[in-house]
């Protein structure tokens, strides 16, 4: 037999039985825990202990001794640029051209062995069609005031196609380390303002350079771009700083033309009559050769054409040139000729003045009200309108486009309600027209 | 043999030496609690390392007011609810009904009669969700609400879930109650 005090309730029974039970978990669990937390211990930053800060503190120390160790002994970078003139037809043209150029002859001290070694640069020179879009692309410091190199600089050319590179700067850089010549292919690249030019720089052990642009700009990045926004000649300088303290210098010319400016006026734009001639004023500068396209399919190479249109539509002109040089640039005007359109058009609802007809003469400006039911219209020559009642009574017609209706028949003002209007006529083109709609009649 | 409070001092400086001294002064005991809120016993090791290293790193801001071992546990049982959130999705859900239809007569039970062994797998055996609001209810004494809180569910589901969980247990007491005295008659 069960006693009351024998028995609890389940709850009771597993409080007694479990809260203050002691389980003795496996060794394992705490040889894995201890691990656990020797591995959090390493990781969390302590200074009086061994932790990864120290390793990795060592490590990095480590590796950049190694590097400036052996760095030193090697130096096989590059710079050239290479002749690339801009071709003009396509609109973004870019490419590579990889040219060998011949290392840096150059004799170590206490030694006289001369290293030679040949390995290639490659350039990317691309000519941008918008100058807009090339200074959004500028990404290096750009200085504004460009200064074109003196145009003497082609004279340090030696015959064989060689330069000795001298610059005071460069003098200035290398005193104190060794005396080296450096010789480089004197590649030009040629291109039309604004010219984009992406140099490249072979990564070497050398790991910091200097590129001067030669109009004020420089660069402290391996490839930099930089848009040569006037025209000129410029002298591109690269200096490579070595860990050995040994400096190299390289230079390149580049050459950026003078783009030509595309700019016309269409001089007969109130022209209307069919087959009138239109005349193009042509304003461009520093252009050799022009190319007109009038939009509807003929073309001419003219410097101020005269172009007669069959029809008068929504046409594109364009006029392309191009420079002695081979630069280019384009103009186009949209819709050129939607001012000499032809058209006729009536509004759907007028509001007679109810003091009394007005005879129905109206201008667009004294008719702001809408009191006279006329048309808008362009290049209208013969003209004809009338107007009928619902029940097909003629109630007004005007042959004069300057006469509109001005809600009245025969003195008296017309109920308010739909009328319908037909209208026929001849455009100055010789085009006729036919139309016919409704036309609400309000109260006021 | 360290005072917990030098055993706290020391730990807050992460010395090695002091916590394997806290581990093996109370791991027996926060296992206990873990094995409450396990399915089994490698759950139950798992929670207990992740509340070991919850304690050292924060045993730091152990105030010293209230009970230690009181602190050691919650933060056992707050890690065993941790674990039951992260697992949920992982879980097969046991379907009880058929467990919670059985009449279940009696209501009180012999404390001895059971070995808390028996108990622990009882408590293992049922699903989780039932287990979670059983433990904190039962043994450790929260409040529906609180448990509701804890879990992220309803206070009534943590009511529906504990008196279900009471049913279960008590069918598989039953029956294991009946294996023993026939046993026992037997033998």
């Amino acid at each position: 037999m069960k006693t009351k005090r024998q028995n609890i309730n389940l709850r009771e029974l597993f409080r007694n039985k479990l809260e203050d039970a002691e389980i003795i978990p496996d060794a394992a669990v705490k040889s894995i825990l201890m691990r656990r937390v020797g591995r959090k211990e390493f990781m969390r930053f302590n200074p009086s202990r061994l932790n990864v800060y120290y390793i990795g503190g060592i490590v990095i120390t480590g590796i950049t001794a190694t590097v400036m160790l052996f760095s030193g002994s090697h130096n096989s970078y590059q710079l050239n640029p290479l002749n690339t003139p801009g071709n003009l037809n396509k609109t973004d043209t870019s490419r590579y051209i990889e040219v060998p150029v011949v290392e840096p002859v150059r004799k170590k001290p206490g030694s006289s062995t001369v290293f030679h070694s040949e390995s290639k640069k490659s350039i990317e020179v691309s000519t941008l069609p918008e100058k807009s879009e090339s200074e959004a692309s500028k990404v290096v410091v750009s200085h504004q005031d460009s200064t074109p190199l003196p145009t003497g600089i082609n004279n340090s050319y030696s015959k064989n196609g060689l330069f000795a590179e001298s610059t005071p700067d460069k003098k200035k850089l290398q005193s104190g380390f060794n005396q080296e010549t450096f010789l480089i292919d004197p590649y030009d690249t040629v291109g039309c303002a604004p010219l984009k030019v992406r140099f490249h720089f072979k990564p070497t052990s050398c790991d910091s350079c200097r590129w001067t642009f030669g109009d004020g700009g420089y660069s402290n990045k391996k490839d930099p771009e930089w848009i040569f926004d006037v025209e000129g000649e410029y002298r591109v300088v690269l200096e490579v700083y070595c860990p050995d303290r040994k400096s190299l210098s390289s230079s390149a010319t580049v050459t950026v033309h003078p783009r030509p400016q595309a700019h016309f006026e269409i001089a007969s734009e109130k022209s209307v009559n069919p087959n009138d001639e239109i005349r193009f004023l042509n304003y461009s500068t520093n252009a050799l050769h022009f190319k007109w396209d009038f939009g509807d399919g003929s073309t001419s190479e003219e410097f101020e054409p005269s172009h007669v249109y069959a029809k008068y539509s929504n046409c594109n002109i364009r006029l392309a040139v191009l420079s002695d040089l081979g630069c280019s640039d384009s103009a186009i005007v949209y819709n050129a000729l939607s001012g000499l359109q032809y058209f006729i058009s009536f509004p759907n609802a007028f509001i007679p003045n109810t003091q009394g007809p007005s005879g129905g003469y109206y201008s667009s400006k004294s008719d702001e009200a809408a009191l006279v039911f006329h048309p808008s219209y362009s290049g209208v020559s013969e003209y004809q309108l009338k107007i009928f009642s619902k029940l097909g009574i003629q109630i007004f017609e005007s042959n004069d486009i300057n006469l509109g209706w001005d809600g009245y028949n025969n003195g008296q003002l017309c109920e308010p309600g739909v009328y319908i209007w037909k209208v026929r006529g001849k455009f100055r083109n010789g085009e006729p027209f036919i139309k016919v709609g409704d036309v609400t009649l309000l109260k006021n | 043999m360290m005072s917990d409070r030098q055993i706290i001092e020391l730990c807050a400086k992460h010395d090695r030496k002091a916590q394997q001294v806290l581990y093996d002064k109370y791991s027996r005991l926060l296992f206990g609690v873990c094995l409450r809120y396990a399915t089994d016993k490698a759950e139950a090791e798992d929670i207990l390392q992740d509340s070991f290293l919850k304690i050292f790193h924060n045993i730091k801001d152990f105030t010293g007011s209230g009970s230690f071992i009181g602190w050691l546990r919650k933060v056992a049982v707050n890690t065993a609810i941790t674990h039951y959130h992260k697992n949920l999705k992982y879980r097969y859900h046991v379907d009880i009904e058929e467990y919670v239809s059985v009449e279940t007569g009696i209501t009180s039970f012999e404390e001895d009669y059971f070995t808390s062994d028996e108990l622990y797998k009882v408590l293992n055996e049922l699903p989780t969700g039932y287990r979670m609001v059983f433990n904190l209810y039962a043994v450790e004494g929260y409040k529906h609400k609180e448990i509701a809180e804890m879990l992220g569910i309803d206070t009534n589901t943590s009511k529906s879930q504990y008196s279900r969980a009471k049913a279960v247990i008590r069918y598989k007491l039953e029956k294991l109650g009946k294996l023993k005295s026939s046993y026992s008659e037997n033998g």
